[in-house]
């Protein structure tokens, strides 16, 4: 694994310089001129974010509310005798709710967690997984269509909603297996 | 969704706040209008016209916890200063001392800009060293409602922060963007994934840039690229919003993008994660590489049968080419002035 980890790592640090470079140099090569193209495109890019500025504020504060409320807690302990039912440790019940809502705060849950239960833990494989294999999907939404000021957004949120559910779940049973 | 998501979020924040603070005030959790019986110990000696002397307050833990019906213990003496005016006395506990619950609430509450819990002086009557004495510190109510108040600032700001530390990163993406998109450079890509990435992305033409963005979005999410990732989403968003007939609905096509790229497969972990968790991360590669690929399949999946659902097709802003293709499936084309069908924006 440290090998294989070691190979795409190797790989993502010379990507990007790749493309810096060479985007711009393939660029020349066809005759385009690039430093005009450049500055034409990054323009777009104080607009864009500008534009992503109330969907983001939107989102964020409500999460920023629902979290200050103590809300969380209450839930959690709500879904706990349901979960420990079907075998996930209701510790990681926190990730669960928190990861779609905020990327700092459920990093902060993995802290938690290594502080009380040891990095070495279950507990903290089965979080660190869920962490690492989902996303932060309200922040997502708010970002990619707020840039382009869409805001029927359809069924993108359970779509969203459904790949975290399943990765989460999936995250105990795998991380149960592997290392139980 | 989105609406009732939102919408749930803030009035349950409130209903909960405003739960927890009734709760407390009945309980009296914060004891407001008592003094808690303290020990003030004068290590050199109590000085009656000294304005500010330092002053170590001792709290016995059986008190404590009586007064406050808690099972938190403090700690056996708080450094702290005594101020003396015409008014009456006050201690100050020090900043950063570490207070058990409820007192460090009431400190996260009260206290200035100094950091330092207010305690009024009460039944102090000098004499020697050590004195019993009792402190009321200032009425705490509604915390939960404060506390959501300002995080709604808060996280106001912290959008604005975020979306500011995006500019750079995404100039200078939609800048070398548009140079491959001149040089050809996109036209390239596109040939090169059009095979895969074709059939999941059905509403973009044969030849269209959107396909190369995707497949730099995507494969820039597997490299745990954060930066380039989400830039080349924007941008790759902007491609399909080009293939969009309405102006504020999101297309079936864009939809996937989302949930591809909210459940990609990670060959490398988030940096944030590598961060927290060091070398125990290379355990747990493996284990993130099986989840997000089965979430992949799952999310392509999702988007796929969501979309074919009556509610989310008859929303399509792209459905009536659709329908112009589906001519000769009339229950279909029924769906598009169905009375019923709920409003758009779910």
């Amino acid at each position: 694994m440290e090998t294989f980890r070691s190979i795409v790592e190797l790989m993502a640090v010379f990507v990007l310089p790749a493309i810096i470079v060479g985007f711009p140099l393939y660029g020349l090569y066809k005759k385009v001129p690039v430093y005009e193209e450049f500055v034409e495109g990054a323009k777009e890019g104080f607009k864009v974010a500008v534009q992503i500025i109330p969907y983001l504020v939107a989102i964020l504060f409500a999460i920023g509310m629902f979290r200050a409320s103590g809300a969380m807690e209450f839930l959690v302990e709500g879904l706990r005798p349901v979960l420990s039912l079907v075998n996930i440790p209701p510790e990681v019940i926190p990730m669960g709710i928190i990861r779609p809502l905020t990327g700092s705060g459920s990093a902060g849950v993995v802290v938690d967690l290594i502080n009380t239960y040891g990095e070495d833990s279950l507990i903290v494989k089965i979080a660190a997984t869920m962490f690492g294999s989902t996303e932060t999907t309200f922040y997502v939404i708010a970002v990619y269509f707020g840039a382009i000021n869409v805001q029927k957004t359809r069924h993108a949120v359970p779509a969203g909603l459904i790949a975290d559910f399943t990765a989460m779940v999936l995250a105990v049973y795998v991380v149960q297996l592997l290392f139980g | 969704m989105l609406n009732y998501i939102w919408a749930g979020l803030i009035v349950f924040s409130l209903v909960f706040a405003l739960a927890t603070d009734t709760r407390e005030i009945a309980q009296d959790r914060y004891r407001n209008d008592a003094a808690l019986p303290v020990e003030l110990h004068f290590p050199d000696g109590y000085a009656a016209d000294a304005r500010r002397q330092s002053v170590e307050v001792r709290i016995r833990p059986e008190v404590y916890q009586a007064f406050y019906d808690t099972d938190a213990t403090p700690e056996r003496a708080y450094d702290g200063t005594l101020v003396q005016t015409q008014d009456g006395r006050q201690v100050r506990f020090d900043a950063g001392a570490s207070l058990p619950e409820p007192m460090a609430t009431i400190r996260e509450v009260t206290a200035g800009s100094d950091g330092e819990l207010r305690a009024v002086l009460q039944d102090f009557v000098p004499n020697g060293r050590t004195v019993a004495a009792s402190v009321a510190f200032e009425p705490v109510r509604f915390v939960k409602m404060t506390a959501i108040t300002q995080a709604a600032f808060d996280f106001a700001d912290t959008a604005v922060n975020i979306i500011i530390g995006l500019i750079g990163a995404l100039a200078l993406w939609l800048g070398l963007l548009r140079i491959a998109e001149k040089s050809g450079l996109v036209g390239i890509i596109v040939r090169l994934v059009r095979p895969v990435l074709r059939p999941l992305f059905p509403g973009v033409p044969k030849d269209h840039p959107a396909l190369g963005v995707i497949a730099l979005n995507l494969s820039a999410n597997m490299l745990g690229l954060g930066n380039a990732a989400t830039p080349l989403g924007i941008k790759a968003m902007e491609e399909l919003h080009k293939l969009n007939e309405s102006e504020d609905t999101a297309t079936d096509d864009m939809v996937m993008l989302l949930a591809m790229n909210t459940a990609s497969v990670q060959l490398v972990p988030p940096v944030l994660l590598v961060a927290i968790m060091g070398l125990q991360i290379n355990e747990l590669i493996f284990s993130i590489i099986i989840v997000t690929g089965c979430s992949l399949l799952v999310a392509i999946t999702a988007a796929k049968l969501l979309s074919k659902m009556r509610r989310y097709r008859a929303t399509d802003p792209n459905r009536k080419t659709a329908v112009r293709l589906e001519e000769n499936n009339p229950s279909d084309a029924a769906d598009v002035d169905d009375p019923d069908a709920p409003p758009s924006n779910t």
